[in-house]
């Protein structure tokens, strides 16, 4: 089923037209400035676009709040960490979700269990690594087994280690039949993950296509470092 | 130390019942003002405490509770304890026609918003002089009626600090902290911010409305000044504040302490202690600002539900 | 009512609001530079012009001087007021989460207000310097409200002077629109947020020195200009600095207007449901402004 965007007359995005189809990992790059926080913010209806529609499985969902339409499946972690300070790891992820509680601790404690943090349950979220964070948050997005994904330069600080990690849950998630969109600068990660690419310059999309033709497009080559 | 707790709480707690028996009428007016400010303070904190939304116009819903209570009483000859109970109904739903534009603002605009409330009402109250008797206040017949109150003043209290540690201990509770850590995550993990904004604006209304019901009886005579002073605003802050907003005993904690000092010490200078407490205000945010019980929770790692 | 309401009244009152309004927007402005510079929403605003308008008073009762004489000093006054509080305490909720800066300006503002109780007592002052009005054809305004009205444009022009063509006007826009930004241009952004304190505590003084001559002081004078400030902030825009001069004199009509045709007492009411409305509506404010 396709996820279809297409968003006109905003300030920061400008005609900007998108088309996810499940089970497939997509990038958004794009220089500074060029509008790719301001997509995802549309996108989870933090910010409303003034022209264009934001279709999720056939419905329109660019006028619901920004809870609805994390309750239809879409889930996003943030450029900066974005986790519940005070409350402790596994309480991050108990928060989002409002069945039986029970069920929720076990599915909360088994993504802990996957990302290794098991142990650290119990400690308040502020208290942990950068990376740690960046985990809680991503298994926190996971929580309400989102089927589209947007992942905010998940790279950013991230050891090499703990990146692989990170990508091949990316995967996994992939071969489970989510969509994934990403907003990364970190190239290698780009080509090395993404099927398709997007490419925004001031508020457009200059390109699309998959990692190996984008690298050598002109028009995305001077984006970066031309005029 | 943990066994012993309860044991602690069910002895204070049977002492207290039977202190009527033996307390003084002073003793007795000081520990229904315990159990009031219990009340106030506790019911702040679900709202300010756990949302981050401050609530600087709380007082307003002590002030409705007590007028709703004393034209009840006076003009339709109502029996106090259903007119307490009228009394926070009619908090609970100025709670709502109020949180219902009010919380869609982002914290500091709310809490403008919340500055005039007090104001508004005082103005209100004036205006509608036939009903609430305006400026001259509004008298209830006579009715010695301490002790009853006493008790229902303190069920008021047990039942704010049991309803927070019921909230505290819950999930519901752990969204409420999500919109004081994170609003905008929270509504990016699927939570409705606005629903369960509201949902404690209104529960933080119920016990001051029932509060100030009870007081009015017990002073038997109030009048606009006597109900919605910012005075009593700025005491349910600064107590809960001292105590530790966002736990279930902090409230009780500052209340308790805060009221027996004000009583011994300030109470021979009265002009200086709302100076003094002021003066705590800023002390309390700028040196601890978890409060006293906060503190306490981070270096001993105690559960939340302290 | 049943009194016929005439054109001449209506234009007295709205000639009146934009009076009081200009004053209402300088007082605001202050406000208005506090948020935008440091993002923190002063409570203790009202205190502040209290202060400006007891130091006026002690001066007229002391050295009988005209009080018009003592605007400048009142605003000296409280503006190393507000440098002090700002380099004692305010500086360091500058980056906390807004519910502790929103408690320790409220904490302040209390601790101000009982200070100025137990210093000043709660009796009510009064500068009887001029009264009378000045009769234009059908109309009639009170002396002391033209002065104050002429003072509170003349300020609030200097003010915007001040800010756009002066370096450190510069200075204060610019780490008003980014704080880390200015840092990187080499912006003494510590010294700015006092001077920015101590300009709206100037500010405020100035409006307090105006009113004393009009109305009554006393210690809790400053409440309601607190809140009215903030109103005037909402209309104008968090940010908009000549929205907050708009804002006032928006609000100083509404209020002239309301207490034309409803009582006094509920033109309060007015004021606060014209608050929740605008924020309900356009929460950047009327004319557009930042979101916190």
């Amino acid at each position: 089923m396709d996820v279809r965007k297409s968003f006109g007359g905003i300030r920061a995005v400008n005609g900007v037209s998108l088309a996810l189809e499940r089970g497939r990992i997509y990038g958004l790059i794009g220089p500074n400035g060029s509008g790719k926080t301001t997509l995802f913010n549309c996108i989870t209806g933090v910010e409303r676009c003034d022209a264009g529609a934001i279709v999720l499985e056939g419905t329109p969902i660019q006028d619901l709040k920004p809870y609805q339409i994390a309750r239809r499946g879409v889930g996003r972690t943030f450029q900066m960490i974005r986790v519940f300070p005070e409350l402790t790891a596994l309480e991050n992820l108990l928060v989002v979700t409002t069945g039986d509680h029970a069920a929720a601790t076990t599915r909360a404690r088994e993504l802990l269990a996957f990302v290794k943090l098991e142990a650290l349950a119990g400690e308040y979220a502020g208290n942990l690594s950068y990376g740690q964070q960046k985990l809680v948050e991503f298994v926190r997005m996971l929580m309400r087994d989102p089927s589209l994904v947007l992942l905010d330069e998940p790279a950013a600080g991230v050891n090499r280690t703990l990146l692989n990690e990170l990508l091949d849950a990316v995967r996994r998630l992939r071969d489970a039949g989510k969509t994934v969109l990403l907003v990364e600068h970190d190239m290698k990660v780009v080509m090395g993950l993404c099927e398709t690419v997007f490419v925004l310059d001031h508020g457009e999309k200059i390109a699309e296509g998959p990692p190996g033709v984008i690298q050598t497009d002109e028009r995305v080559i001077e984006a970066y470092f031309g005029r | 130390m943990k066994r012993l707790a309860p044991v602690l709480l069910v002895l204070a707690l049977i002492a207290l019942a039977f202190y009527p028996a033996v307390g003084t009428g002073y003793g007795l007016r000081a520990m229904l003002q315990v159990f009031m400010w219990i009340a106030l303070a506790g019911s702040w904190n679900l709202i300010s405490g756990l949302t981050g939304y401050v609530s600087f116009g709380h007082v307003a819903f002590f002030g409705a509770g007590a007028y709703t209570a004393a034209i009840l009483i006076a003009s339709s000859g109502w029996s106090w304890p259903f007119a307490a109970l009228a009394g926070g109904v009619a908090a609970g739903v100025l709670a709502l026609g109020i949180g219902w534009p009010c919380l869609r603002l982002k914290g500091p605009y709310f809490a403008i918003a919340m500055l005039g409330l007090n104001e508004v009402l005082r103005a209100l109250v004036s205006y509608f002089e036939g009903l609430t008797g305006g400026g001259n206040g509004l008298s209830m017949p006579t009715l010695d009626a301490t002790v009853p109150v006493y008790y229902a003043m303190g069920l008021t209290a047990i039942g704010v600090t049991v309803g927070s540690r019921l909230i505290i201990g819950s999930r519901f509770g752990l969204r409420l902290m999500t919109i004081r850590e994170d609003e905008m995550a929270a509504e990016a993990m699927g939570i409705p911010t606005f629903r369960h904004k509201l949902l404690a604006f209104l529960l933080s209304a119920i016990g001051p409305g029932i509060a100030g019901a009870l007081a009015a009886r017990d002073q038997g005579y109030i009048e606009p000044l006597s109900v919605f002073p910012l005075a009593t605003t700025i005491t349910m802050i600064v107590m809960t504040l001292f105590g530790g907003k966002g736990t279930v005993w902090g409230p009780v904690l500052g209340a308790t302490v805060l009221f027996v000092a004000q009583e011994m010490v300030w109470a021979r200078y009265p002009y200086i202690h709302p100076l003094l407490f002021g003066a705590i205000i800023v002390a309390v945010v700028l040196a601890m600002p978890r409060g006293i019980l906060g503190l306490l929770q981070t270096k001993y790692r105690l559960p939340r539900t302290i | 009512m049943n009194v016929l309401i005439t054109p001449a009244m209506v234009g007295q009152v709205i000639i009146s609001g934009l009076l009081s309004g200009v004053l209402y927007g300088m007082v605001a402005l202050g406000l208005a530079l506090i948020f935008g510079v440091m993002r923190i929403i002063n409570v203790a605003h009202g205190p502040l012009l209290m202060l400006g308008a007891y130091t006026t008073f002690f001066l007229y009762s002391a050295f009988g001087l005209n009080p018009y004489l003592t605007v400048p000093v009142s605003m000296a006054v409280l503006f190393v007021v507000g440098v002090l509080l700002e380099r004692t305490l305010v500086f360091r909720v500058v980056d906390a989460p807004e519910l502790s800066s929103l408690l320790l300006t409220f904490g302040i503002s209390i601790a101000l207000v009982n200070a100025a109780q137990l210093a000043f007592t709660s009796d009510l002052r009064a500068v009887e310097f001029l009264t009378g009005s000045w009769i234009l054809g059908p109309f009639a305004f009170s002396k002391s409200r033209v002065i104050a009205f002429v003072f509170a444009a003349a300020l609030t022009a200097g003010a915007f002077v001040f800010l756009k063509s002066t370096r450190l006007g510069k200075a204060i826009r610019a780490t008003s629109q980014s704080r880390e930004v200015a840092m990187v241009c080499g912006i003494d952004v510590g010294a700015i947020h006092r001077l920015t304190f101590g300009l709206a505590s100037a500010l405020a003084a100035a409006g307090g020195a105006l009113i004393a001559v009009i109305v009554a002081i006393q210690p809790e004078m400053g409440q309601i200009w607190t809140f009215k400030s903030f109103l005037v902030i909402v209309l104008g825009g968090a940010g908009n600095y000549p929205g907050a001069l708009l804002g006032g004199m928006l609000l100083g009509l509404v209020e002239q207007l309301a207490s034309l045709f409803l009582t006094t007492q509920l033109s309060e009411v007015v004021a606060y449901v014209l608050l929740v409305l605008v924020l309900l509506v356009r929460p950047t404010g009327l004319l557009g402004g930042r979101q916190t």
